[in-house]
């Protein structure tokens, strides 16, 4: 009798542990979709980063999912480059919009607020200023390809946009430089690249031809106290691991001053570069692309550049 | 051996119920649903093949040429027909007789008929071993999981071989005990491979099953062996009906035979992305189908189907136990666990290829199903819920409850089907917290029907993204889409350019900021708060 109704107990548990599985299921979806933030409480939290809104401001989604939702309410403050920096330098403050209780940063706010479910909350964050943007200037640069015996010219044209697409790389730009029709690829124009990390990257493309440089030379450009350089591949190719590293050297005023070696895996990588000795307000800074494998492939390679100095904010 | 009831006529009554009502939901719910990407192909071949189908009906002589099959059949040649082929009539069918409200319901009314049919063989199958509410039960959870309720909507491939997988399992487990099934084992599994590579395994399931059951009988020291002449069938039967459905094959057998295989076995990757990583190459984590499996079915149905292993656990016991004059049985139970378990291990495989999509292992589903009902009726056995009252009431309010969160669940995941996670992981906003796969296929775009409808008054054109200018194409056929809203060749040229929410497609979301100069959405399409598709207008687009 003892083990029959130990058995029945068992069994009657087994029930009510079903029963309350199924309730769970029944009362947490519910709440799961309660716990959504409405688009009035997006909208109020927008109106109130955008009261607030400096243009040295940055405004980022908490968690990274909810970026597009963020874009779709505040896109018209964040740039370009704001959307896909490559470091912080030149910002002042960041805005997180967050949800779910997702944060970016670990640190304490001077600014939180909270609008029914979506949690806005600002720091100041202390960055170089920058001095020269090298991506945003691009179109008054000088692209050349250096071949053997001579120096052909790349003109800046108004192209066909690529049509876009899954495992097409970044979109060339309306306006770019354009090196050779034959080489599609070969172009230089500011774009956005999806890094290793799938994370967006406003860089310049230059894609190498071969050993032969893929020069672009900026006159008379700014300096600060240093130039940091960053650079990329696309992660369709880079992800693959299977291609040649790509070489990105820096020259101030004909003298080498750096060189980023991209190797397949490298991510977002960078350099920074101490311009501070150099005694220039200004220098020709020149920017040449080279890969071993003569056939360049898939060295859908891009770059972003900014003297920075210390900010005086 | 009699191991089994034999079915009534109640139960085809209800199994054909169920058959007919789940056909009716799916044809009511499907016009929410735009096609997906590789129903587009599919309706692309099916096309081609009723010109020959119509053309076998008109010259029949040249219809069998190789170069009228060529011409054909050699589009989508990486498929077997059987699934396209009734695409492809049902489509003349709608042709001649209207049939249908819209040609997308023609393409896909096949393989709804595949998912009642579906139904209507579980509950069978389930009857015929245990209580009939075991198998009502089993037939719905298997209905009502969310995924399961999408892919049964499709013109495509999925159901329609769970389908022909749990009826060649079926097939050959009459054929244990009835010679009479033995030429229906062959049949059933020729359809299977016409349907889907998936089948490729069943001949392994079944030659295992088939040993456990014969060591059990020579244990037992019975007189009558189990009969192995359903393998000859398979083999032989198997691919004869695959290549008799598969005109393709007809010429250079051997060549185009070799190529089908070659190319599942060397199959391209997905991208696919589960727990924060896109995986683009092998392997994919060993936990995907089962971790999938636990965010995408009611955890109620997958513990119900826990406890009904535990309660079937004699059923496992190897056949080296077995005495002398035991009573032995055709163990459907060792059947439906290999059923269930061989296509979750093989999506497993390091060396698998990428595919991803729960509907890769969704013939495992059926069977899960069915060790759900054995498992309702373990609990409601035991816990002698019969005896309240005196009724049979609570019982079925118990099993009605179990189905409930399925229910739900598969109502608030239309139209969003592959989008949806269950509570376990947090539903859908949790699943984005953790990185798993959000969507695929492209479908998710007849949910903007309305909105470009209502922003394109004057026509216009759409850069559709993971949305092929097929899916596109059959949505204006449908009605859904003015057939003034073009699908564009290039973001630049488009009003609006679409981007799928797959950490994959940030290139394409990071090209439309470039395209048009702006990171803003005009809008963003979300499902339980989670973002699925932005939108892009393009600035140079005159109002």
């Amino acid at each position: 009798m003892a083990e029959a109704g130990r058995k029945l107990s068992l069994a009657v548990w087994v029930w009510v542990l079903i029963a309350g599985l199924a309730a769970f299921e029944l009362v947490v979806h519910p709440l799961i979709r309660a716990a959504i933030p409405s688009d009035e409480s997006w909208e109020a939290a927008s109106t109130f980063v955008r009261a607030h809104y400096q243009p040295t401001d940055r405004i980022v989604a908490a968690p990274s999912w909810a970026d597009p939702i963020v874009r779709g309410h505040l896109g018209d403050l964040i740039s370009l480059r704001a959307a896909a920096p490559s470091d912080l330098a030149g910002f002042d403050r960041v805005w997180e919009l967050g949800i779910r209780d997702a944060t970016t940063w670990d640190e304490l706010p001077a600014v939180e607020e909270d609008f029914d479910g979506v949690r806005v909350r600002m720091w100041p964050v202390s960055t170089d200023e920058v001095v020269y943007d090298f991506v945003e200037e691009v179109e008054h640069a000088r692209v050349e390809l250096v071949g053997t015996d001579e120096l052909q010219a790349c003109p800046w044209v108004s192209a066909r946009p690529a049509r876009g697409g899954l495992g097409q790389g970044p979109m060339t730009p309306p306006e770019r430089f354009v090196c050779d029709p034959r080489r599609p690829w070969l172009w230089v124009g500011a774009t956005v690249l999806a890094d290793l990390e799938l994370q967006p990257r406003r860089c310049i493309w230059q894609h190498p031809a071969g050993t032969e440089p893929v020069r672009v030379t900026f006159p008379n450009a700014p300096l600060g106290k240093r130039l940091v350089i960053h650079g990329g591949i696309d992660y369709n190719n880079e992800r693959r691991r299977a291609y040649s590293p790509v070489t990105l050297r820096v020259w101030i005023d004909d003298r080498l001053a750096g060189e980023l070696v991209h190797h397949d895996g490298d991510g977002w990588s960078s350099i920074d570069i101490d311009t501070s000795e150099l005694g220039l307000d200004r220098a020709t800074v020149r920017f040449e692309t080279t890969t071993k494998d003569p056939r360049a492939k898939a060295r859908f390679f891009c770059w972003a550049a900014s003297t920075q100095t210390a900010s005086n904010r | 051996m009699s191991d089994a009831r034999a079915s009534k006529g109640r139960d085809h009554l209800i199994g054909a119920s169920l058959c007919v009502a789940y056909v009716l939901l799916l044809m009511g719910t499907a016009p929410d649903l735009a096609m997906s990407r590789d129903e587009s192909f599919y309706v692309h071949a099916a096309k081609n093949y009723s010109s020959w189908v119509t053309q076998l009906f008109t010259d029949p002589l040249s219809a069998f040429e190789r170069d009228s099959i060529d011409q054909a059949w050699s589009y989508n040649w990486e498929h077997p027909a059987l699934m396209k082929l009734s695409f492809a009539c049902s489509w003349l069918a709608q042709k001649h007789l209207r049939l249908f409200p819209s040609e997308s319901l023609a393409f896909r009314f096949p393989g709804m008929l595949t998912a009642g049919l579906l139904l209507w063989l579980i509950y069978a199958w389930g009857a015929s071993v245990m209580r009939r509410q075991g198998a009502l039960f089993a037939a719905l959870a298997f209905a009502l999981m969310p995924r399961v309720f999408y892919h049964s909507h499709l013109a495509s491939f999925d159901v329609p071989i769970a389908f022909f997988v749990t009826l060649t399992a079926y097939t050959y487990w009459r054929a244990l005990a009835d010679r009479r099934w033995v030429p229906l084992v062959g049949l059933a599994f020729g359809l299977a491979l016409a349907t889907k590579h998936n089948s490729w395994i069943l001949p392994a399931i079944f030659l295992i099953h088939f040993i456990w059951v014969r060591r059990d009988e020579t244990h037992a020291d019975r007189i009558e062996h189990s009969s192995i002449a359903w393998l000859p069938s398979m083999l032989i039967l198997g691919p004869l009906v695959a290549i008799g459905t598969w005109p393709w094959l007809w010429h250079d057998t051997w060549g185009r035979v070799l190529a089908y295989v070659t190319f599942h076995i060397r199959h391209v990757h997905y991208t696919y992305e589960y727990l924060g990583v896109s995986y683009f190459e092998p392997p994919l984590p060993l936990s995907v189908p089962f971790v999938m499996t636990l965010f995408t079915v009611s955890l109620t149905v997958l513990v119900l189907s826990l406890i009904g292993l535990y309660y079937r656990r004699g059923e496992f016991r190897p056949p080296r136990w077995t005495k002398e004059g035991d009573i032995t049985d055709r163990k459907a139970d060792v059947l439906w666990l290999g059923c269930m378990l061989a296509p979750l291990l093989a999506i497993a495989l390091p060396t698998t290829p990428i595919f991803g999509g729960t509907k890769h292992w969704i013939t495992a589903y059926p069977f899960l199903a069915l060790f759900a009902g054995w498992g309702l009726l373990a609990v409601t056995e035991k816990a002698e819920l019969g005896m309240w009252a005196g009724r049979r009431w609570p019982q079925w309010g118990f099993a009605a409850f179990c189905l409930l969160p399925s229910a739900m669940e598969t109502a608030h995941s239309h139209p969003f089907g592959l989008s949806h996670y269950t509570p376990v992981v947090g539903g859908v906003p949790g699943a984005a917290d953790l990185g798993m796969n959000r969507q695929f296929w492209g479908f998710t775009t007849g949910s903007l029907a309305k909105w470009f409808t209502e922003k394109l008054p004057e026509g216009g054109s759409v850069w559709t993204c993971d949305t092929t200018a097929g899916a596109w194409a059959m949505m204006q056929r449908d009605g859904s889409i003015p057939s003034n809203i073009q699908s564009a060749a290039s973001m630049s040229s488009a009003d609006f350019v679409l981007v799928h929410h797959e950490p994959h497609f940030n290139e394409v979301d990071y090209q439309a900021w470039v395209a048009y100069g702006t990171v803003q959405p005009a809008f963003v399409l979300r499902y339980e708060g989670v973002p699925i598709i932005s939108v892009y207008e393009n600035p140079a687009r005159d109002d």
